[in-house]
């Protein structure tokens, strides 16, 4: 397999990774940006305990996934119930502390961030395909846990409070547990990309977690359809490929791309390319088609 | 001759909200100088009538004529420059304005003799006057009406629509309310008035409507409704 | 305590700024109800249109009058991309226009990154500073700039006629009507649609003022600095609580204050990153700010 198609494959795991992360907490209406901060925490975590401690894969990818979990957790006891803006500007503050601190701390390497981080089989091939198999299974699980919440009651009780938070919180359902959830779930995500991220560029470094990450995996799960998750799904490996196939001249204009056609599609279609019905029928065609077999 | 003393005429109207039909095939008009009151239920199209009228909703199909003119579609501040305000129910002031706003905000496109305006206004009501800088939020429900009726007559309106005045209010209180009713008529104002109070409107009232879900059952002056058996069955409790 | 003077009166004139971007940001939110996060970014993108046309025509002038216009044609040309998805108010969440003003913000940076001075930061001519004449007090370790002066006053002015506008006149009464609700205003016949479009107009005018101070009193411009100040705005807002103009007022100064005086005592990043840790306790001990929401 090439490096460049290594690289988009996995990277484009990592986005839809992260694309979920917002997708989930935006069930209940809130724009939960804090799991980029996740990510960047998880992802100095991994690097930092595989090179100074030799852990290996495995206990990483699990203890970075706990402590995004963790850290999300303890900030939804805050905001698990705050109107969306609260909590988008809790996510911004998280990720610009987190830059500021790993900029300016000497053990996570300033503004180079850090380098050489071990593979996890020795055979760079071998790596590649275990990174890969590793990734698309943790967007499986996740698809998969997803999928299972949104038929669940308690998919239909978020919805519930995106629709109305009022008319929910008088039919019984607790707002702010249901935030808490989400927000906790949707960090445990973004620290399993994370700890991924460090693995798969085998560095890690201040500038890769920024507001562009944010505004590609916004542009991802809205441009998609935020009201399935199959939307960001979609989008995230042709909006991550399209730009790749540009001239190169156009590339760098990646981000003024993704901004324009997010305000398009929020404009004129503002659910999204996916919608909840698209995929009602097409459930329904597919559990037709198999009645009849 | 009586025809053209109508200063509204409302023909074959209906209005839907998406697939709620509120309004089904209504006709009625009000003269120069009546007070036409609209009766019914909740829900049978009251406040419908006079938001489609006033121009806030837009009519499916039917035929608006304000002093003459056509003015299905014709959007609320054109209508409001031309001459009609609506009292909303439930007063619809603003609670976080002083009272003096609230009334500007009725004279919001003829400030011109604001200055007359609001002494007239003072002298009918003093209450208001005495309260101009208290914000409206704290004032009583009464004193809410007088001021939603004030902000009417800012406008320098010819025909005022009041709807549902009575509601939430104790009753001597609303006699009140509907004695200032009475004389803005005898001033020259015409009214056309909503009320589920039907005995006390009928009293005031000219003629009067009978609306049910949608639709105009039974139509006459004020009298004969009041002596009409089936609306003493159904809305006096006689 | 000279220092510490110099430090709060620093504090002002830049809070100042914040008092100015927060106005705009709350009157967006009220009068046209939509959350422009990057309403700052349109502010920096004004600079730098300012600081193109003193580049191109060597005019403090024109390049003043330049910045102002173009953050009235941003705010002008944006409008009816907003007032669209707002058109059925009921239905549309508010949470759409802030995604849709992060998008602009995402577009205006990148392009102010790519296209202008190679994407290296600007500088500000010291004919608009008034750099090169030095302090205009200065007593003991006391020094106070023209720069401070003026944005200090031009910012109090514009504020105190904000204040005016809104609590005085015809225009403002009806924008107080809309944001205290949007139907009842409808009503009475104040035409939504028409006064949210000079509600754009005087937020453009408000953007574009502020950009001319920003440049007075900063000297300097990266494209970053929109989206830093977009999320402080952000911040001071809904710690005063969101659309609560006189909580703006206090809280941005107080921000300013606060930045200045940890400024003197400690370097560079970090006194940011004290600022919003300082924000992010607040808001997380009162996620519907100090002073209520006027939502
Ligand atoms: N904005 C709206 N959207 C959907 N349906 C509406 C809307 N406004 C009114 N309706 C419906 O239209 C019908 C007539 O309502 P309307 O408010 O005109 O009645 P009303 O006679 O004023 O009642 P009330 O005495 O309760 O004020 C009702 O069935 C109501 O549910
Ligand atoms: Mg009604």
């Amino acid at each position: 397999m090439s490096l460049t198609l290594f690289y988009y494959l996995a990277i484009t795991a990592i986005y839809i990774l992260m694309s979920w992360s917002i997708y989930i907490p935006y069930r209940v209406g809130q724009l939960h940006f804090m799991t980029v901060a996740n990510m960047a925490v998880s992802a100095y975590f991994a690097a930092l305990m595989a090179i100074n401690f030799a852990w290996p894969f495995w206990l990483v990818l699990i203890a970075g996934t706990l402590l995004g979990a963790l850290i999300g957790f303890l900030v939804s006891n805050a905001i698990g119930d705050a109107p969306c803006f609260a909590v988008v500007i809790v996510g911004f503050t998280f990720i610009y502390l987190t830059k500021t601190i790993i900029e300016n701390v000497e053990a996570f390497g300033g503004p180079l961030g850090i380098f050489s981080i071990p593979k996890v089989l020795s055979a760079s091939a071998d790596n590649r395909t275990l990174l890969l198999i590793v990734a698309y299974a943790l967007v499986l699980i996740t698809g998969f846990l997803i999928t299972r919440f949104d038929h669940s009651r308690l998919g239909r009780a978020a919805s519930a409070i995106f629709i109305d938070r009022d008319l929910a919180v008088s039919f019984g359902v607790d707002v702010k547990k249901m935030g808490m959830f989400l927000q906790t779930w949707a960090s445990a995500v973004g620290g399993m990309a994370g700890v991924m991220y460090s693995f798969i560029m085998r560095s890690v470094s201040p500038n890769h977690f920024t507001f562009h990450l944010i505004g590609i995996c916004m542009t991802m799960l809205f441009v998609g359809g935020y009201t399935t998750m199959w939307g960001a799904l979609l989008a995230a490996p042709i909006l991550w490929g399209f730009p790749l196939i540009l001239p190169e001249a156009l590339q760098s204009w990646n981000i003024v791309i993704y901004g324009v056609l997010l305000i398009v599609v929020l404009v004129i279609k503002p659910e999204g390319i996916i919608t909840r019905p698209m995929v009602k029928k097409i459930e329904s065609l597919l559990s037709g088609k198999r009645k009849k077999v | 001759m009586a025809q053209n003393d109508s200063i509204l005429k409302i023909n074959n109207l209906s209005v839907a909200y998406g697939h709620v039909q509120a309004l089904n095939d209504i006709s009625l008009d009000v003269k120069r100088g009546e007070i036409v009151v609209l009766v019914g239920a909740n829900g049978a199209g009251k406040t419908s009538i006079m938001e489609t009228v006033l121009g806030a909703n837009v009519p499916v199909s039917g035929d608006i004529e304000f002093k003459g003119m056509h003015i299905g579609g014709v959007p609320v501040d054109k209508n409001v420059r031309n001459g009609m305000f609506l009292v909303p129910e439930g007063r619809g002031v603003f609670s976080s304005m002083t009272v003096m706003d609230n009334l500007l905000l009725g004279a919001h496109h003829n400030l011109k003799n604001s200055t007359e305006k609001l002494e007239l206004v003072f002298e009918s009501f003093p209450v208001l006057g005495e309260r101009r800088t208290q914000v409206a939020g704290t004032l009583s429900g009464g004193e809410r009406q007088m001021l939603a009726i004030a902000r009417a007559l800012m406008s320098s309106p010819e025909m005022i629509m009041v709807d549902e005045p009575s509601i939430g209010l104790a009753p001597i209180i609303v006699n009140d309310i509907f004695e200032i009713l009475v004389n803005l008529n005898k001033e020259g104002y015409s009214i056309l008035l909503s009320e589920q109070n039907v005995y006390k409107a009928l009293k005031i009232a000219h003629r009067g409507y009978v609306l049910e879900t949608g639709k105009i059952t039974k139509s006459g002056t004020a009298e004969e409704l009041l002596n009409d058996e089936a609306v003493r069955e159904a809305y006096l409790g006689a | 305590m000279e220092i510490l003077i110099a430090q709060i009166f620093n504090g002002l004139s830049i809070g100042s700024i914040y008092v100015l971007l927060v106005t705009g940001f709350n009157l967006l939110l009220l009068v046209a109800m939509i959350i422009h996060f990057s309403f700052p970014v349109v502010v920096v993108f004004s600079m730098y249109i300012s600081w193109v046309v003193m580049t191109l025509t060597g005019s403090v002038t024109l390049g003043v009058v330049g910045g102002i216009a173009s953050a009235i044609i941003v705010n002008m040309i944006t409008a009816p991309m907003f007032q669209h998805i707002m058109k059925d108010r009921g239905s549309v969440d508010i949470n759409a226009t802030m995604v849709i003003s992060m998008g602009m913000g995402m577009v205006i940076t990148d392009i102010l990154s790519h296209t202008f001075n190679q994407g290296f930061p600007i500088a500000f001519p010291d004919a608009l500073t008034g750099n090169d004449q030095g302090a205009l007090i200065s007593v003991g370790l006391v020094s106070i700039s023209r720069g401070q002066v003026l944005t200090l006053v031009i910012g109090v002015l514009f504020v105190a006629f904000l204040f005016w506008l809104l609590y005085k006149t015809r225009a403002g009464r009806a924008f107080r009507a809309i944001a205290e609700d949007p139907n009842g205003a409808k009503l009475v016949g104040i035409p939504l649609l028409k006064t949210g479009f000079q509600s754009y107009a005087l937020t453009g005018i408000l953007g574009g003022v502020t950009a001319v101070l920003m440049a007075v009193l900063l000297g300097s411009a990266s494209a970053g600095l929109g989206d830093q100040l977009g999320h402080k705005v952000l911040a001071v807002s809904i710690i005063a609580g969101l659309g609560n103009l006189t909580g703006g007022l206090i809280i941005g100064l107080l921000l300013g204050i606060l930045e200045a005086i940890i400024q003197g005592y400690l370097a560079g990043s970090w006194s940011n990153a004290i600022a919003f840790i300082v924000m992010l306790v607040v808001i997380l001990a009162k996620p519907k700010g100090v002073f209520g929401s006027k939502l």
